[in-house]
C-alpha cells in the first residue's frame, strides 16, 4: 500500500459526488419532513412532527404500509425457495449450461415497467392467454379488478422477474462445492435430499445470506411494476410505499408529507436490515 | 436398476428445465407474437403460433414508428443518451476511484469504512430522495433535460460501479504495478497502460450493468422528466393510459423496452454474479 499524491485525486471526484447527490439531499428531507413544504408555500417554517402524525392517522398510509410487508414477505420467500429449488435440480454440468443461464437471467434485466406493461395483457380478464388457460379447467379469475388478484398478480410477476437473481447466485455458490465433499457424504448417506440439508445448505448458507439481504433490500424499492400493471391497484390494493409516496410528492405535489413518508420508509428498512444482521450474528 | 434411476432423474431434470425455460421464454414469445398479429386476432388468446393460427403482419411495427402517433422515436432517443451519458461518467469516475481505494491507503477514514460507506447507498430506497432531486434540479432548471436525468442516475450508479471495479483490481497482482515501478513509470501511467487493460472485461460489465440500470429506471424519469427527455419507461407508461390497451402495440413496446440490456447480458456471463452481488459472491 503507498501513498501518493495520485490517490486522492482519483479518489475526490466520486466522494464529493456523492456526498454533494446523497448526504446534502438526505438532510433536506429530513429538513422538509419537519416543515410545511408543499407546491405554492411562500412561508416555510417548522411544523414539527405534524407531518408524521397526519400520515399515521391517513388510512392510505397503513394500507400501502400493509400491502408493501405483504408484498416483501410472500415474494421473498417464494422467490427464494424457487431459486434454491432450482438451483440445486440444475446443479449439474449439462449441454449449453452457459446458454440456460443467459436465458435465465433475462428477466432480471427487463424494465420492471414493461413487466408489468405487458403483464396487463397477459393477465387481460377476457382475452389473456393466463385466463384462456384456466377455462379449459373452468376457473375464470378476476387478475386485475379485484383487489387481491391484482396484488397475487403483481407477485406472480414479480416472482418472474427475480428468481433468476436468486438463482444465478445460489447456482454459482452451489457450483464452488467441490465434488470430493459430495463423494465422501455418499459413503455415509445414499438420499439426494440428505445429501442437500446436510452438505449443500450448510455449505451455501452465506451466499444464501447474501442473496435473501440483497432481495430484501430491493424488495422495498418497489415501483415500476405494480405502477405499469395497475398504477395503485383497483382502490390502492397494490399501491405499494414507493407509489404512495410517489403520488404524495410528485402527483399532489405535498413535499412535506411526501418527506415525511420517505423517512419512516427509510426508518423501516434499517430496522429490517439491522434485525437481519443480528439473527444472523446470533446464529453463526 | 440403477441406470433405470438414472434415467428417471434426468428426465425430471430435464422436464423441469424446459418447464423453467417455457415459464421464463413465456412472456417474450408473448410480447413477440403479440407484435406481430394483426389486431383481430390479438383478442383470440387461443392463437399463439404464427403461421399455424394467424398470419404475421407488420401493422403494429409501422403503426409505432411511422404512423408517429406516440412519442417512441423520442424516447427511445433519449433512454440512448441518457444510459451512454451515466455510464461514461460512471466508468470514468468509479474507476479512478475505485482504483483508489484497491491500491492506496487512507490516513482520515480507513478504507473499509469509505468501502462500507459506499456500499450502504444501496440499501437507501430512491424514492427517499426523489423530493429532493426535484428540488435540486428545479433549481438548476435541469428539470426535464437529459442532463439532469443523467447526473441523478450517476449518483446511483457510481457506488456500484466502484465496489466491482475495487473487486476487480484487487485481483490483480500487485507484481505487476511493481514491475511497472521499476519501469520508471509514473503512477498514472502505471493506471493507465498497465492496470486498466486488465480490468477490461470487469469494466465491460460494469458498463452494460450500469447502462440497463438506466435503461431500466422508472421512479425517477417519471418524476423528473415530462416531455422533452423521456425515457422509454415514462413513454411506456403513458402508453397504458391510451385508448384501451391495444395488444400488438403492447407487444411492440416492450420488444423494442427490453431488447437492449437482454442482448446487451449476453456479453457479461462469466462477472454476472459478481456484479449483482457487488463481489459478495464469486460466480
Amino acid at each position: 500500500m503507498k501513498k501518493r499524491p495520485l490517490q486522492y485525486f482519483f479518489i475526490l471526484p466520486a466522494t464529493v459526488w456523492v456526498l454533494v447527490f446523497t448526504v446534502y439531499p438526505l438532510i433536506y428531507v429530513v429538513r422538509i419532513s419537519f416543515s410545511n413544504y408543499q407546491l405554492g408555500t411562500t412561508d416555510l417554517f417548522f411544523v414539527g412532527f405534524r407531518n408524521y402524525l397526519d400520515n399515521f392517522k391517513d388510512a392510505t398510509f397503513w394500507n400501502s404500509l400493509r400491502v408493501t410487508l405483504l408484498y416483501v414477505l410472500i415474494a421473498v420467500t417464494a422467490q427464494v425457495t424457487l431459486g434454491l429449488y432450482f438451483a440445486w435440480i440444475l446443479n449439474k454440468n449439462l449441454k449449453g449450461s452457459r446458454i440456460f443461464r443467459t436465458i435465465f437471467t433475462s428477466p432480471l434485466f427487463v424494465a420492471p415497467v414493461a413487466v408489468g406493461y405487458l403483464g396487463i395483457t397477459i393477465f387481460y380478464e377476457t382475452g389473456g392467454p393466463v385466463n384462456y388457460f384456466l377455462s379449459f379447467l373452468g376457473v375464470h379469475v378476476p387478475w386485475l379488478s379485484d383487489r387481491y388478484f391484482a396484488l397475487i398478480s403483481v407477485i406472480l410477476l414479480d416472482i418472474w422477474e427475480w428468481t433468476p437473481f436468486i438463482f444465478i447466485i445460489l447456482l454459482a455458490a452451489l457450483q464452488s462445492i467441490p465434488e470430493d465433499i459430495y463423494e465422501a457424504a455418499l459413503l455415509d448417506v445414499s438420499s439426494n435430499s440428505q445429501l442437500f440439508w446436510y452438505i449443500s445448505l450448510p455449505l451455501i448458507t452465506p451466499a444464501l445470506v447474501i442473496a435473501f439481504l440483497l432481495k430484501l433490500i430491493e424488495s422495498f424499492k418497489l415501483f415500476g411494476l405494480p405502477f405499469a400493471l395497475t398504477a395503485g391497484g383497483p382502490a390502492n390494493a397494490t399501491e405499494v410505499y414507493s407509489i404512495l409516496t410517489y403520488r404524495k410528492s410528485m402527483a399532489y405535489f405535498d413535499f412535506s408529507h411526501g418527506a415525511a413518508l420517505a423517512i419512516v420508509l427509510l426508518f423501516v428498512v434499517m430496522v429490517c436490515v439491522v434485525q437481519f444482521f443480528r439473527i444472523i450474528r446470533e446464529r453463526y | 436398476m440403477r441406470s433405470y434411476e438414472g434415467k428417471i432423474k434426468q428426465a425430471v431434470t430435464y422436464s423441469l428445465i424446459g418447464i423453467f425455460l417455457i415459464w421464463v421464454l413465456f412472456f417474450f414469445y408473448w410480447a413477440l407474437t403479440n407484435s406481430f398479429k394483426p389486431r383481430l386476432e390479438t383478442f383470440n388468446p387461443g392463437s399463439l403460433i404464427p403461421f399455424l393460427h394467424f398470419t404475421p403482419t407488420l401493422d403494429s411495427w409501422i403503426l409505432l414508428f411511422f404512423r408517429q402517433m406516440e412519442n417512441l422515436p423520442l424516447a427511445v432517443v433519449n433512454s440512448i443518451i441518457v444510459s451512454l451519458g451515466t455510464t461514461g461518467i460512471v466508468l470514468v469516475l468509479g474507476t479512478m476511484a475505485a482504483y483508489s481505494l484497491s491500491r492506496f491507503e487512507f490516513k482520515l477514514l480507513k478504507n473499509k469504512n469509505l468501502v462500507i460507506w459506499f456500499l450502504s447507498q444501496r440499501v437507501l430506497p430512491p424514492v427517499v430522495i426523489l423530493v429532493p432531486f426535484f428540488m435540486i434540479l428545479m433549481r438548476l432548471h435541469l428539470l426535464d433535460t437529459r442532463l439532469g436525468l443523467i447526473l441523478t442516475y450517476v449518483t446511483f450508479s457510481l457506488p456500484f460501479g466502484i465496489v466491482i471495479m475495487r473487486d476487480v483490481f484487487k485481483d490483480i497482482p500487485l507484481e505487476l504495478e511493481e514491475a511497472g515501478l521499476v519501469d520508471g513509470a509514473s503512477d498514472f501511467q502505471i493506471f493507465y497502460k498497465i492496470c486498466l487493460p486488465l480490468v477490461k472485461n470487469g469494466l465491460i460489465a460494469t458498463a452494460i450493468i450500469v447502462f440497463a440500470f438506466c435503461w431500466n429506471e422508472a421512479l425517477f424519469a417519471v418524476s423528473l422528466t415530462s416531455s422533452e427527455a423521456q425515457t422509454l419507461p415514462v413513454y411506456i407508461l403513458a402508453a397504458r393510459k391510451t385508448r384501451g390497451v391495444h395488444f400488438g402495440i403492447a407487444g411492440a413496446n416492450t420488444i423494442v423496452a427490453i431488447a437492449p440490456p437482454v442482448i446487451l447480458i449476453l456479453f457479461i456471463q462469466k462477472y454476472l454474479v459478481r456484479g449483482l452481488t457487488l463481489g459478495a459472491v464469486k460466480g
